[in-house]
């Protein structure tokens, strides 16, 4: 058991579309004792504003027509001026397999592709909190 | 419908049926009860007979061409025609996607009497409003559509066609009015007039925010602005299709079959009352309706799904708004069949879902088709992708003979039970709806969207859990997948386009576009207000033709009826 309300950031571009995925994940970690916020962004820096102004542990970004790597650069890139790298980044959605050396060197490994379960997906964040 | 000699015959064999098959039962299950549902959760029992449908009255059921149409708008079926081939095109720059129209002309893409026939999908950034060169466009120009919105781009990919011979079908969501106009301005440019042209506007402004999430305009301003497109094409576009009816994006988006029937017929209701209340009667323009429905998974479902449709907007048509012409009643489709059901993995496997997706459209008996390419849970499809799934068609069309005869799986005791029920469980939707205000009340209060996603989650919680096969995710699932190739836009779209934009933007004559702004935004204004002359379209058109793109029209339209995103409107 944790001791302590995790907080996510779930968001997606506006100008991306199909949130049935995003929407479903938002509620089920709901129920399993998250605390989650949910919002549409139209530029980068509105996720990387949200997350230090909302104090989450976790960002889940959700993508299902490419646009995610200029935003992650971006989110990654301010956490680490805001000295805020123990914010946990992931990506869901459909990710091209040639995006992934990319988002290692981003350092993310968080990547969850078409076909993931809720639980690989809370494993994960429980494991890195 | 049956006689009582049949009746009592069908009992006596019944009785018999029912012993031998509590035997074989008993054999799998012991004491358990067979038990077994459609995707949408109604009861099916492991067999039909005359009683299932004994309490339908003939005329229900009825033959092809004749209220209440359960068979099919016409009378005849494919016999002479088969239905358009509608697959969906749009990637990367113009010059990519009118490459990917002639090659599908070349494979044999053929519409309605032989005419081309092109479903061209916009990209994200333009159904959004952003032209190449603004930010919120980044990383997302030609990406899931076409990089078309304004008059050049349109000029390369419409190069030296003849736009009065060949059907247009514009995928636009937000944008569908400034598109519109682009169109037309652009057809004016080569000598034709809006009465010549053919073709579709989806005008989806009261489904596409539910079915995908994409921002929006306020739900009043949408319904006022898709009663706007049709007023005006119903007046100068006679050959224009004016209005899709998206309940395919409804049931992609979760909704079950009888949702997404009842969702979408609210939503035409919606529309039909404002038209209404803008002076137009129901036969003026309700024949320029048609739908795109889902093809999904549940093999009979989803054919049952269609033909419950053709009875309920038919009496609805009929008997609330008084329509007389057939064709105000008739259901135009143009069937997709199912996105969400294709896999990422084992991607070649889709090739045979999407076959037997495509054979229960054609025996739903539709209008059009589109079939997803195997690879469209990764990517836009390749071209080998398209071809094949062109290819599913011709093979359906050409090769099993079904076309000969009109509504084949009429009368199956199965498939009009099933029917029956469907009509009966989206008509207790439809009247949910129309008692909570109608549509655009519904959709303001987070009513449709919890319908869709309670409906969503159920069968997400399904797969996990393994009650629903899904091959390649939770069954049969292979270690080393075999890859397929995935079709990438160049990378230098994005640049080109910007470049191409900044270049235009720079050429036109910017006194004459000022003054053609201004005077669309006070018809906006004027619009908002409640203060229609139906100004709108004119001025959309003469900004057009002034040079105006997409981004710039949308701009004004924003600022003038306000802007939501969709976790501000249907909070989760």
């Amino acid at each position: 058991m944790r001791d302590e309300i995790v907080r996510v950031l779930l968001t997606k571009a506006e100008q991306d579309c199909h949130d049935r995925g995003v929407r479903y994940i938002a509620a089920k970690l709901r129920e399993a004792g998250y605390e989650v916020i949910y919002t549409n962004f139209l530029y980068p820096e509105e996720v990387l504003n949200t997350a230090i102004q909302e104090d989450v542990q976790v960002v889940g970004l959700s993508s299902s027509t490419l646009g995610h790597l200029p935003v992650l650069r971006h989110l990654k890139e301010g956490l680490k001026e805001a000295g805020r790298e123990d914010i946990l980044v992931i990506l869901g959605g459909i990710i091209p397999d040639d995006d992934l050396p990319r988002l290692k060197e981003l350092g993310i490994e968080g990547v969850f592709g078409p076909g993931s379960t809720m639980e690989a997906l809370i494993q994960f964040i429980e494991a890195r909190h | 419908m049956f006689d009582a000699r049949t009746l009592e015959e069908d009992e006596r064999l019944k009785d018999t049926w029912q012993a031998q098959f509590a035997g074989v039962r008993k054999k799998f299950m012991g004491d358990s009860e067979y038990r077994a549902e459609t995707f949408s959760g109604l009861p099916v029992k492991p067999l039909y007979t005359p009683a299932d449908i004994e309490h339908i009255p003939y005329a229900e059921i009825g033959v092809p061409g004749q209220f209440p149409f359960t068979r099919g708008n016409y009378p005849m079926g494919y016999q002479f025609m088969a239905w358009a081939n509608q697959p969906v095109i749009g990637c990367g720059s113009p010059e990519e996607t009118r490459a990917r129209m002639d090659y599908l002309r070349e494979q044999g893409m053929t519409g309605y009497f032989g005419h081309p026939h092109f479903n061209l999908v916009y990209d994200l950034a333009t159904h959004g409003g952003f032209d190449p060169t603004h930010r919120a466009a980044e990383g997302r120009v030609g990406e899931c559509g076409m990089s078309v919105y304004s008059m050049p781009t349109m000029a390369i990919l419409f190069k030296d066609m003849p736009l009065d011979k060949m059907n247009v079908v514009h995928i636009t969501m937000n944008q569908t009015l400034p598109i519109l106009a682009i169109y037309i301005a652009y057809a004016q440019s080569r000598g034709y007039s809006p009465d010549q042209l053919r073709g579709n506007s989806m005008n989806w402004y009261h489904t596409y925010n539910v079915a995908s999430g994409l921002a929006t305009f306020p739900p009043l301003a949408c319904d006022k602005l898709a009663a706007e497109l049709i007023w005006y094409c119903t007046r100068n576009m006679p050959k224009w299709n004016t209005t899709n009816l998206f309940g395919y994006g409804i049931e992609e988006s979760g909704a079950n079959a009888y949702e997404e029937i009842a969702v979408i017929v609210a939503a035409g209701m919606s529309i039909t009352r404002r038209c209404m209340e803008l002076g137009l009667a129901p036969d003026d323009f309700l024949p320029r309706f048609g739908f795109q429905i889902a093809q999904g998974n549940d093999f009979f479902e989803e054919i049952a799904k269609i033909r419950a449709l053709r009875k309920i907007w038919a009496k609805t048509n009929r008997d609330t708004f008084g329509a007389k012409k057939p064709q105000s009643m008739q259901v135009r489709i143009h069937t997709h069949t199912s996105g969400a059901m294709l896999t990422a993995q084992q991607p070649l496997v889709n090739l045979i879902r999407t076959s037997i997706q495509g054979l229960g459209a054609a025996l739903s008996g539709v209008q059009a088709m589109e079939i997803p390419g195997y690879d469209e849970a990764l990517a836009i499809p390749s071209e080998d992708a398209a071809r094949l799934a062109l290819r599913i068609q011709q093979v359906v069309a050409e090769e099993t003979n079904i076309v000969k005869v009109a509504d084949p799986l009429g009368g199956s005791y199965y498939l009009e039970a099933l029917t029956a029920s469907l009509e009966q469980k989206a008509m207790e939707i439809i009247e949910r709806i129309e008692e909570k205000g109608g549509f655009i009340k519904s959709w303001e209060s987070g009513y449709i969207r919890s319908l869709i996603e309670v409906s969503a989650r159920k069968w997400k919680e399904k797969v996990d859990s393994g009650r629903q096969t899904v091959i390649g995710v939770n069954k049969y699932e292979m270690k080393d997948e075999q890859k397929v190739p995935l079709y990438k836009i160049d990378p230098e779209t994005e640049k080109k386009q910007k470049a191409r934009d900044v270049e235009f933007k720079a050429s036109r004559d910017r006194k004459r576009l000022d003054s053609a702004m201004k005077s669309l935004e006070e018809s906006l204004v004027a619009f908002r207000n409640g203060d229609n002359d139906h100004s709108l379209l004119p001025r959309m058109i003469e900004a057009a033709g002034c040079g105006a793109t997409n981004g710039e029209m949308m701009d004004v339209m924003k600022k003038t009826l306000g802007w939501l995103n969709s976790a501000v409107l249907s909070p989760v």
